[in-house]
């Protein structure tokens, strides 16, 4: 049986030290060190050795650097390995045991101040504004974020917990992906993910930018104090908050142009990016969507009606991809609410009125732009006769929509991507002549240099018990009363359906030690597929840890590198690796009773091929 | 961008070497304007004020019983950092041309370098400052300038040299001329000299013949202790930075290699002394051709090295021996650095005699390191907090032993009055019936003991001035004759062993029975010693790698490969192989009793990432490995082989391990290989 990632291993500690240490706090002789230390974990650090650590290695990492005319990037020390980075007078250093692979730790460390530059903001600015305690407590919080519940080998690959997807039926997770897609197309939505009992159903954000969002949900799902910046709308009895987070340029760039790409893939991207806008649609939406959502989230019905209802929204949701990209075309011409840094998430009054008048300005291009729209809606309603077949189709297209592979749908996109282009096109020309600008312009960044730009945003969330709706929205959806009703009323009854079906789904049996153990790692979901249960404990689970954490390390250093198998006395391990994924692979049990001289009937040698046939049920093709 | 240095724990420089990209570096950030005629003071003290802050911090860390293993930046500079005793070394790379592991191997093998030039004296640290920065500017100079010209010889050969890239001995294959040559030096050349009045109380124990850095015969007399590998290694080292080779000028016949050998461009670069070395001592360098063999030649490089040593350096002759100190194992057990004297006589270019001698009082040398190490376990047990007067008792006989050598040593003429007032001190405190005993006061002279025993070593073994006045070298009269007996043995050979040096073996004798195989090493670990089809081969007409970028690819592949498997076989796996680009890689290890029978697996040690290199020229990891093997197998003798091997990527697996299994049994037939 195959477990994905459930992997309730022993709490690894991987972190021994981590300090963030503010040099420009000590510049005098006489400044003592603890003035620059801005946080030390473990926090009971005596602070003689707070110090002394601190010093010691933020001085060698000057000199160092000064040295290279290059920043520090790892220490290693007998008994613990560094990770370091250093920014404008920040120091930061992550100390791991010296077993986990640097690869690793330098991973971990730039997650947890992602994390808390996601959160808060740039750390400069966010030490102005708050206090050391309330942001000690955020470093602490990230920090066990990121060490808790998980298994070393997910340390190893620095991965995204997901359910179980071999327990689920696959229609739950289509309904997840749907839910998302409806929520997108209120054009202050950027994309948004689902979330079950700190797993995630369906995302439609990158595997990083999941990664963040994930802690928010952690939290508030342990009930812990609410987050700094976190508020709740009364209107929605308490299961709805919001807090404002930080994205980088990149990270927005990628939102913006990700469902571009996936719905578009063969036209030129820049026509769609002032596609139709979204004001039309959003009425759409509203009047049509209920009745086949409520139609899914029926948990009373039978399945194959389920599927067949199914299957015009999958279509729609096809057809409707472009609205995904309307709402990238929104940001792409940014209000100014959106370019605001540093913003503690408030929409002043001012805001608002500027807000409205950009919407304005945009249900004015829309107008324009019906004709476009009207030619999309006539093809969705085309697919919509479906009928029968379509509910096959359905599922079968689902599957591809999940690997991320689409190619059943190209033909189809292809025909309408044309007439959508034609209707961007002439929007554009009707509409504002903005260059479509993904960064900010440069004014902007005032004393941030582009790199460190980071443009606020805010995360809604809405939690139906261990279920989690979260999304990424532009700053004033929280004041926009109508966008927010919409999402919440549209989304409310299939997140209740989906979380009464996810709950009734038990985990699956962890599996005994089996004939053998393997792992895979998909690099561009950030997910991993092993049958490695921690809880078994088996004796070949360390061996295999163990090499796999070696032979990672030697895949990301040598690009060249295809594939390997690697033997001790007791354990053979082999690893292949592709540009989308790496597995490895251990056959378990059996004496390996050899001499190590070269000799073709070694076991050690099939492994390719054992894993190869082993591994095909398991949904991995290494073929 | 490398540099390697060794500081006191008080920051004090004690060697730096730094290639030219690095040094212009440090230049550019204290601003290149220095006063004319001072720049060799003042790049030492601009690189020693760049490090302070590293090495204190180093020191500081220590004490928290922490401390660096090694730095990276984000534009990939390297810094690897290891302490012995109380010497710490640096070494940096910024041109990626050197991993970790590399650096490591390097700071290792300077050490191992410095401890076959001072022997015990590097058991203190204090001794040991004052002999790497002697107060005298030009003898330190002149120090530095032979241990950088070693360490520079020593990574051209660890680049170049695949001897040197596994650190195991390769024999020139040709078993006739090598039973002969052996023959030769025992009945005729050590014969004649141990039994000349010219020896000066010298015994020759050890005689080997190099061409290049391999070797063609070796011979040990029979009251000698093996020759470890680690030192043999060392040796050659030596000898090579003495008579660099280079295939360019060392020809005894251009147009003949011409014929055959292709274009010499492919030969090898070997570090030149620099220009001003050259002038100032004709001497010094045999033979080189008046013109410098710079291949890569540009001013700034003849510049830099000029600034280096603006000082005048005058190398000692090479004719006169060198002390080197080198591991004897005794049936009482192993004695480290004992004195011996090396003579390096030229036969010709390329081709070198080396006499290893025995000191006439190289007994002094084994008490001394017998009471070293007593005194160093009681400091252990006292530092663990076992004193007591039970454990006492080892001490009782050292101080009979010591009372009778101190006695000795007076005999001969050896300042001993330190050690005496010391060793007083001490017995007062340990054995005397109202002193503390043997109590963790006692520490500190355990310390004090060790100094005043590595002076007397200094003394005796590396002070100009021996213990008596009588001649201890082998007159020059005698060494000249030596070298001319050996010279008409091989005159007939020369030429051909020059060519059969770069050509031991070759691919083409290997590619009919293994289709597909590209490269191979094999090594017995057992002997130190390995056998590999050449890679440097010139000659026109067999195109085995190819010339140019294809050689030079398999090359970077096999010295990867084999830093890769290393790694590999740190963490406890002895089979690796790799599918990397359009190339298959094995690696094997493996253990056979003397039979040849092949003994199964067993788990091999896992260690730390800062570990000591794997290797035999710095402490021999093989060496470890066979005794830890060797536990399970009481009474047998245990050994040790490695094969690695490179097939094109397209030979299907099962015949790739085929080939590997016939060559692992092949290689070392004994009818096919007379290395056994």
């Amino acid at each position: 049986p195959c477990e994905l990632a459930v992997l309730s291993h022993d709490f690894h500690c991987v972190c021994n030290y981590f300090f963030l240490y503010d040099g420009s706090k000590v510049r005098g002789e006489a400044d003592p060190t603890r003035d620059g230390i801005c946080y030390f974990y473990p926090e009971e650090t005596p602070l003689d050795k707070q110090e002394l650590l601190c010093g010691q290695l933020a001085g060698v990492g000057r000199c160092v650097s000064e040295l290279s005319s290059s920043p520090a990037r790892t220490f290693r020390l007998r008994r613990n390995k560094f990770a370091i980075r250093m920014k404008d007078d920040f120091f930061w250093a992550l100390g791991c045991s010296v077993d986990v692979p640097t690869v690793s730790v330098s991973e971990f460390l730039d997650q947890l101040i992602d994390l808390f530059c996601f959160y808060n903001g740039p750390v400069r600015q966010s030490y102005q504004l708050n206090s050391q305690e309330t942001l000690a407590a955020q470093w602490a919080r990230y920090l066990s974020h990121l060490q808790s519940g998980s298994s070393e080998l997910s340390h190893i690959f620095s991965c995204l917990k997901t359910i179980d997807s071999t327990n689920v039926d696959p229609l739950l997770l289509l309904k997840a992906a749907l839910i998302l897609q409806a929520c997108q197309r209120c054009p202050l939505v950027l994309a948004g993910c689902i979330l079950f009992r700190g797993r995630v159903v369906s995302t439609q954000m990158s595997p990083g930018l999941t990664m963040k969002v994930m802690i928010h949900e952690s939290e508030t799902y342990t009930k812990a104090q609410r987050p700094n910046g976190t508020s709740a709308s009364s209107s929605f009895s308490g299961t709805v908050s919001s807090t404002t987070v930080f994205l980088t340029a990149p990270e927005l760039q990628d939102l913006q142009s990700a469902p571009v790409d996936k719905g578009f893939r063969c036209c030129p991207t820049t026509p769609q990016r002032d596609g139709p806008s979204k004001k039309t649609r959003l009425s759409r939406t509203l009047s049509d969507t209920p009745s086949p959502e409520s139609q899914v989230s029926n948990p009373s019905l039978s399945k194959p009606p389920q599927k067949a209802s199914l299957s015009p929204r999958l279509s729609d949701s096809d057809v409707f991809s472009p609205a995904s990209s309307h709402s990238a075309a929104n940001s792409l011409n940014p209000s100014p609410q959106s370019l605001r840094f540093l913003s503690n998430g408030e929409n002043t009054v001012e805001d608002e009125a500027e807000e409205s008048r950009s919407r304005d300005s945009t249900g004015g291009r829309s107008q324009i732009r019906s004709e476009g729209d009207g030619s999309v809606f006539e093809e969705d309603s085309h697919l919509n006769g479906g009928e029968v077949e379509g509910a096959f189709g359905g599922v079968f297209e689902f599957q591809a929509v999940e690997s991320g592979n689409e190619q059943p749908h190209d033909d189809k996109v292809v025909e309408e991507d044309s007439r959508v282009s034609r209707g961007s096109v002439s929007g554009h020309k009707a509409g504002k002549s903005d260059p479509p600008a993904l960064l900010p312009p440069p004014h902007r960044l005032s004393d941030a240099s582009e790199e460190n730009a980071l443009i606020p945003m805010t995360l809604y969330m809405h939690r139906v018990k261990g279920l989690v709706l979260a999304l990424l929205v532009e700053p004033h959806f929280m004041s926009d009363a109508a966008s927010m009703e919409e999402v919440y009323h549209s989304s409310l009854a299939s997140l209740n359906g989906l979380e009464a079906h996810l709950r009734t789904i038990s985990p699956g049996a962890p599996g005994g030690p089996g004939p053998y153990t393997f792992a895979h790692f998909d690099c561009i979901q950030s997910t991993l597929t092993t049958n490695l249960s921690g809880r078994s404990g088996g004796a070949w689970d360390q061996p295999f840890v163990r090499a796999t954490s070696l032979l990672h390390s030697h895949f990301c250093n040598t690009e060249t590198l295809q594939e390997a198998i690697i033997r001790s006395a007791c354990t053979a391990v082999y690893g292949t690796r592709s540009v989308a994924q790496e597995t490895y692979f251990q056959q378990n049990g059996g004496s390996l009773r050899n001499s190590g001289i070269p000799n073709h009937q070694d076991s050690a040698f099939s492994l390719p091929s054992k894993a190869r046939h082993r591994l095909l049920k398991h949904g991995v093709n290494l073929l | 961008m490398k540099c390697l240095l060794i500081a006191s724990e008080s920051a004090e420089m004690l060697f730096y070497w730094t290639d030219l990209e690095f040094q212009q570096n440090i230049q550019k950030q204290y601003g290149a304007s220095q006063e004319e005629g001072h720049e060799f003071p003042a790049f030492e003290d601009s690189i020693s004020t760049l490090f302070a802050p590293i090495i204190i911090s180093f020191s500081t860390m220590v004490t928290e019983a922490d401390s660096y293993t090694s730095f990276t930046t984000e534009n990939n500079h390297i810094y690897v950092l290891h302490q012995f005793d109380e010497c710490l070394y640096i070494a940096v790379n910024g041109d990626g041309e050197e991993k970790e592991e590399d650096l490591r191997r390097k700071i290792y093998v300077m050490n191992k370098m410095i401890e076959v030039l001072f022997g015990m004296v590097t058991l203190s640290g204090n001794l040991l400052r004052k002999e790497l920065r002697a107060r005298d500017t030009e003898q330190r100079l002149r120090l530095w300038k032979h241990l950088q010209s070693l360490l520079e010889t020593y990574s051209h050969l660890r680049e170049n040299d695949q001897s040197f890239l596994v650190e195991a001995v390769e024999r020139l294959i040709h078993p006739t001329l090598c039973e002969q040559c052996i023959e030769f030096l025992e009945r005729r050349l050590v014969q004649q000299i141990n039994s000349s009045v010219e020896r000066g109380g010298e015994e020759v124990l050890h005689a080997f013949i190099l061409v290049h850095t391999k070797l063609l015969a070796f011979y040990s007399s029979r009251n000698a202790s093996i020759l470890s590998t680690s030192d043999l290694l060392a040796l050659i080292i030596m000898a090579q930075n003495m008579y660099p080779s280079n295939v360019d000028v060392d020809d005894p016949s251009p147009e003949d290699i011409d014929s055959t050998s292709g274009s010499g461009h492919e030969s090898f670069y070997t570090p030149e002394p620099s220009p001003t070395d050259k002038d100032s001592s004709s001497s010094e360098k045999p033979v080189r051709g008046s013109t410098p063999v710079f291949e890569f030649v540009d001013p700034d490089i003849q510049m830099a090295e000029d600034s280096l040593s603006t000082l005048e350096v005058y190398p000692p002759d090479p004719a006169t021996p060198h002390k080197v100190f080198l591991e004897v194992s005794q049936k009482d057990g192993l004695y480290p650095m004992m004195p011996h004297s090396m003579y390096c006589l030229k036969l010709w270019p390329g081709i070198t005699l080396v006499l290893l001698t025995k000191f006439p009082h190289s007994g002094v040398a084994m008490s001394v390191y017998t009471f070293w190490e007593a005194f160093a376990k009681l400091e252990k047990r006292l530092n663990e907090g076992q004193g007591g007067s039970t454990r006492g008792q080892p001490m009782h006989e050292v101080r009979s032993k010591l009372d009778k050598f101190l006695k000795t040593l007076a005999l001969n003429g050896i300042q001993s009055s330190q050690l005496q007032n010391v060793w007083t001190e001490f017995k007062n405190r340990a054995f005397s019936r109202g002193g503390p005993g043997f109590s963790r006061d006692l520490i500190l002279w355990c310390k004090n003991m060790k100094t005043q025993l590595c002076g007397i070593y200094r003394q005796c073994f590396l002070s100009d001035s021996g213990p008596d006045d009588t001649p201890r070298h082998l007159s020059p009269g005698l060494r000249e004759r030596a070298q001319t007996m050996v010279q008409e043995q091989l005159m007939d050979w020369k030429d051909f062993l020059l060519v059969k040096s770069k050509r031991n073996i070759t691919m083409v004798s290997y590619l009919e029975d293994f289709p597909g195989l590209v490269h191979f090493i094999c090594v017995d670990r057992s002997s130190g010693q390995m056998i590999a089809p050449s890679l440097s081969i010139t000659e026109r007409t067999t195109s085995e790698l190819g010339k140019g970028p294809v050689a030079q690819y398999i090359k970077n592949k096999m010295w990867s490969l084999v830093s890769t498997t290393r790694h590999y076989l740190q963490k406890g796996y002895s089979t690796l192989t790799l599918r990397d680009g359009d190339f298959y890689f094995c690696y094997f290890l493996w253990f056979e009793n003397e039979t040849g029978f092949k003994l199964e697996a067993k788990d091999i040690p896992i260690m730390p990432d800062d570990s000591a290199p794997i290797g035999m020229l710095a402490q021999n990891y093989y060496r470890k490995l066979l005794r830890y093997y060797s536990k399970n197998h009481p009474g047998e003798t245990v050994k040790c082989y490695e094969l690695l091997t490179v097939h094109l990527g397209v030979i299907p697996t099962e015949i790739i391990l085929q080939h590997c299994r016939q060559l692992a049994s092949k290689l070392w037939e004994p009818s096919r290989n007379p290395l056994l």
